[in-house]
């Protein structure tokens, strides 16, 4: 405990040095460096030495002489603990290169300085064991990421984006402390562990206020609509950390409510499900009809946080049924996609940084024939791709499979819960299919073809800060998918509080972990084999270069390539209810047609609904009684007199 | 032993039965077709070619044909063949396999992209929107095969101690899905009504289009991958109609590919009768096959209690 403390200490205090040395930048970067590395692999072996005994890792300060905060560590915390010691360590060796010019040196120690408080935030959400301490560091988490969003201040988009991530944020936190207030009215404790004294009908308002909660900053649909927003405007490391890890910290709020509630009421798995559904579907469809690459990997966040939630679900419905296999692999799948998710969402981010970096431009249109230019970070990010379209042989597969055997187990039932399983396994084929749509789309437009414009032809690769991370989490994504069992382990191993009626056994998972490995090898080694027979096959042949074949066309060029907009035109059409397409008509009004302008955009239907149903009637609303502002300071002083002595007339009767 | 032996047969024989289609085709219009062992030919006169790559393309150009090849290769090896125990088995198999048959559709989609061409790009998107929308069936067939034996894997669906049969309880439901997974059999495999496969117009194509700059061996792997392909959801659709039993022994080889061709007939027969649809109705064919397959699944609630 002591050392996970110091590890924590390290991380601050690595943080605020630059604050004092940010005028010599290179010194300034290396000292943030070697202190994040050194205190994060720190946690790491605080973490990994106290795994037997985790119970011992409890300490509790007293604050203002008043308030005690209490931090303890279960395995679910550990869990959660394992993504913010992985990705922001590789997050700062990123951000080594990506921070290079030296006008900027005090803006980038204080984001290094936020960056810092951020990681030591986060560990201590997920050690919080006492309502007070949770929301204070949750608070000190929100703001923080706030100003590392804020990096880009001048220019208008990064302040709008900045200013919805910090709107969505604080109603975010206003309902979980609603929920803790329903809580502390029922308990009169401020402890974790006095949650499932709460009458049940009160559980069930607790968890909605909680779940909403925690579900805007996880990035639920219908409160994720600050994601597409604060991602795009964020420096990438910030949006790999954000995106890879900081979202999870709602979804551990979810598990640590459901977990300290204890309810085992049917309608909060079916709930969680549903939500989880629409906001995978939904979440990969939007993804599909933008062609800004941040903005696009930001919905893929969405889509994620939805499998994860599905999962989560169906483990939450086999609780209410007693069913130990289903509830197991339900939230083992959940907890694993958690742990697939950070890394290969991360790696994308920085792929994607490292391309925005190169060409100057976000927009997938204007990209193009990167893989030539930029063949590391070409390679890592098509394995990227293929993790997150959840294909094997990449781990996004293993933590889908376990989720599909979990609702699977679900068709047994009768009614309502068969239906629902149904259901998520229908969504999930469908969410899979339209993301690996979606990242052929990136994949094929972004990398491969031509380069469409002549920024996208003078790119080339970065050095290896770039690089490094992004062939650390390529080579996890590989390392888990070929070899499964000890991760199912150790997600099993996560959710040992989250089912209270035991365990599943042993065994059964051992031969799950098995088979996919068996599985994800066996390709592996066909996949060899054909390589060899090909090279047999061409040993003796005649290969030659030419141009694409253009069917007769003698004078092709970059344009003639299939766009992002084109390749996605038709599923976004055929969704066309939830994907709120807005074109530009195209009309012929002469003989001879003049030049014409050509625009098509993708409405989020959850952020137009919200504009229009929510923020516009309340500011017409609240416009109405603006004459009370008047700006005049004597009538303020009035204000103030007649309140005081409403109040002193108040208290006197 | 019986196991390599049918794989090897599969493997070996699978490139006889498009020639079928192709004969069939022919007699229906009045002509006599090409011989029954076209496709070796085409293979050995492809294998004995080399290739022109593009300068456009990249190493992916040179995944696609690979990647999609060992996945057709591998589902084969899970699948009982002639109703014999396969090689390989396990619980939650099929999602694998269905699944690495998505990694083939990623890799040939990228590998078309790859190629810097309008057409291929055209293709490229028909195939992942139509792809997707087969997946979402075939995982409802699953779903519907699970409620019916509670089992996930195509050697307890078809060998277990309660196969899938006509026969069985919910043996109806059955029907509804053997016309869904035809269904799906044309439009993954690239056949009338959803695309021709004997024209080469690349405005009209998906599959055709893709494979447009592959030439030489990679275009000869391709082939190979779609042969297999074929066969294992003609192999899918015809031991659901006829489930073979154990008890017959030696027979069983003769019997399987016997019937196997006559699934190809059945196909040529589609195709020979229909003409392909308007891009717009494919997804509209396809989605009538997931209709059909919820449909089962749901009365599946009232079949088995």
């Amino acid at each position: 405990m002591n050392i996970f403390l110091l590890s924590l200490a390290i991380v601050v205090a690595g943080g605020a040095i630059p604050l004092f040395t940010h005028r010599k930048m290179m010194l300034t970067k290396w000292v943030y460096l070697a202190t994040t590395l050194i205190g994060c692999i720190t946690g790491l072996l605080a973490l990994f030495s106290s795994v037997e005994s985790l119970g011992e890792m409890a300490w509790s300060w007293s604050w203002l002489h008043a308030f005690t905060l209490a931090f303890s560590c279960d395995h679910l915390s550990f869990f959660f603990l394992l993504p913010i010691f992985i990705i922001c360590p590789l997050a700062a060796i990123y951000s080594f290169s990506y921070f290079d010019k030296t006008e900027n040196s005090l803006r980038m120690a204080v984001s290094f300085f936020c960056t810092n408080i951020l990681i030591a935030s986060m560990a201590l959400v997920t050690m919080a064991a006492n309502i007070l301490a949770f929301a204070l560091v949750w608070e000190i988490m929100s703001l923080s990421s706030y100003v590392l969003v804020m990096y880009d201040y001048e220019k208008a988009i990064t302040r709008t984006a900045g200013y919805l991530y910090f709107l969505f944020a604080q109603v975010g936190a206003l309902l979980i402390f609603a929920a803790f207030g329903v809580i502390f009215s029922h308990t009169g404790s401020m402890s974790f562990d006095q949650f499932a004294t709460v009458p049940a009908e009160a559980k069930l308002v607790v968890f909605f206020l909680a779940f909403l909660g925690f579900g805007s900053k996880a990035g639920v649909l219908p409160l994720h609509i600050w994601l597409p927003h604060a991602h795009p405007a964020a420096p990438s490391h910030i949006s790999a950390i954000m995106s890879g890890v900081m979202i999870k910290m709602g979804i551990y709020g979810i598990f640590r409510v459901y977990v300290s509630l204890g309810s085992t009421e049917l309608v909060i798995g079916q709930a969680v499900l549903v939500f989880g559904m629409v906001s995978g579907v939904l979440g990969v469809l939007y993804a599909l009809g933008k062609h800004n690459l941040k903005r696009l990997l930001a919905y893929h966040s969405v889509e994620n946080i939805g499998i994860i939630l599905m999962g989560a679900g169906i483990g939450m419905i086999g609780v209410s049924h007693d069913n130990v296999v289903m509830a197991g692999f339900g939230f083992a799948g959940s907890l694993l996609h958690v742990l697939n998710h950070s890394i290969f969402k991360s790696l994308l981010f920085f792929g994607a940084g490292a391309v925005i970096k190169e060409t100057g431009t976000g927009h997938v249109d204007q990209m193009g024939g990167l893989m030539k230019r930029m063949p590391v970070t070409g390679r890592t990010f098509l394995v990227g791709s293929v993790s997150i379209s959840g294909l094997p042989p990449f781990n996004g597969f293993i933590s889908e499979f376990l989720i599909y055997f979990a609702a699977f187990q679900g068709l047994a039932y009768t009614n309502v819960t068969m239906i629902l399983a149904i259901l998520a396994i229908i969504s999930l084929a469908v969410i899979g299919g339209l993301a690996s749509f979606c990242f052929t789309k990136v994949v094929g437009i972004v990398f491969l073809g031509e380069a469409r414009t002549a920024l996208a032809e003078e790119a080339s690769e970065g050095n290896w800060f770039l690089t490094l991370p992004m062939g650390i989490l390529a080579g996890a994504c590989l390392v888990i998918g070929l070899f499964p069992g000890n991760f199912i382990n150790l997600a099993f191993w996560g959710l040992s509080e989250l089912i209270p009626s035991g365990q599943v056994d042993k065994a059964a998972i051992g031969t799950i972990g098995a088979n996919l490995a068996l599985a994800s090898r066996l390709f592996l080694f066909i996949f060899i084999v054909l390589v060899f027979v090909r090279k047999l096959l061409y040993r003796s042949k005649v290969v030659s270069q030419g141009p694409t074949w253009g069917c007769g066309f003698t004078r092709p060029t970059a344009r003639i390539q299939y766009t992002g907009t084109s390749y996605a035109r038709s599923v976004v059409n055929f969704f066309r209810p939830f994907a709120m397409v807005r074109e530009t008509e195209v009309r012929l009004e002469k003989i001879f047609p003049g030049r014409t302008v050509y625009e098509a955009r993708v409405d989020d239907i959850a952020e137009v609904g919200i504009h229009r149903g929510v923020a516009l009637p309340l500011l017409t609303l609240l416009g109405k009684f603006r004459w009370i502002q008047h700006g005049n300071v004597q009538l303020y002083i009035g204000y103030i007199i007649v309140t005081i002595s409403i109040l002193l007339l108040v208290s006197f009767i | 032993m019986e196991s390599f032996l049918t794989i090897a047969l599969a493997l070996f024989l699978a490139p006889l039965f498009p020639g079928i289609i192709l004969k069939v085709k022919a007699f229906f219009a009045g002509k006599k077709g090409p011989p029954l062992f076209i496709k070796y030919y085409t293979l050995a006169k492809l294998l004995r070619k080399g290739s022109v790559y593009s300068t456009s393309t990249t190493f992916v150009f040179k995944l696609g044909p690979l990647v999609s090849c060992a996945g057709a290769i591998m589902i084969l090896l899970f699948f009982p063949l002639a109703g014999v125990t396969p090689l390989l088995a396990f619980h939650g198999d099929v999602i694998v396999l269905f699944y690495i048959l998505g990694i083939g559709r990623f890799f040939t989609i990228a590998a078309a992209l790859d190629t810097a061409s309008p057409f291929q790009g055209m293709g490229a998107a028909r195939e992942a929107f139509f792809g997707t929308l087969a997946e979402a069936s075939i995982f409802a067939v699953l779903v519907l095969f699970y409620r019916m034996t509670g089992a996930l894997s195509f050697t307890d669906y078809f060998t277990g101690t309660t196969p899938i049969s006509l026969a069985g309880t919910g043996g109806a439901l059955l029907l509804l899905a053997i016309v869904a997974l035809f269904m799906v059999l044309l439009t993954e495999n690239s056949r009338v009504p959803v695309d021709d496969p004997a024209t080469h117009l690349e405005l009209t194509m998906i599959h055709e289009v893709m494979v447009l700059d592959h030439s030489g061996p990679d275009l000869a792997l391709i082939e190979l991958g779609s042969f297999y392909k074929l066969f294992f959801y003609s192999a899918f659709i015809f031991l659901i109609i006829f489930p073979i039993d154990a008890s017959l022994g030696f027979l069983r080889i003769p019997l399987f590919f016997g019937g196997i061709a006559l699934v190809y007939v059945a196909i040529g027969l589609v195709e020979s009768g229909m003409a392909r649809f308007k891009m717009n109705l494919v997804p509209k064919f396809v989605l009538t096959s997931l209709a059909l397959v919820f449909f089962a699944a749901i009365l599946t609630m009232e079949f088995i209690k």
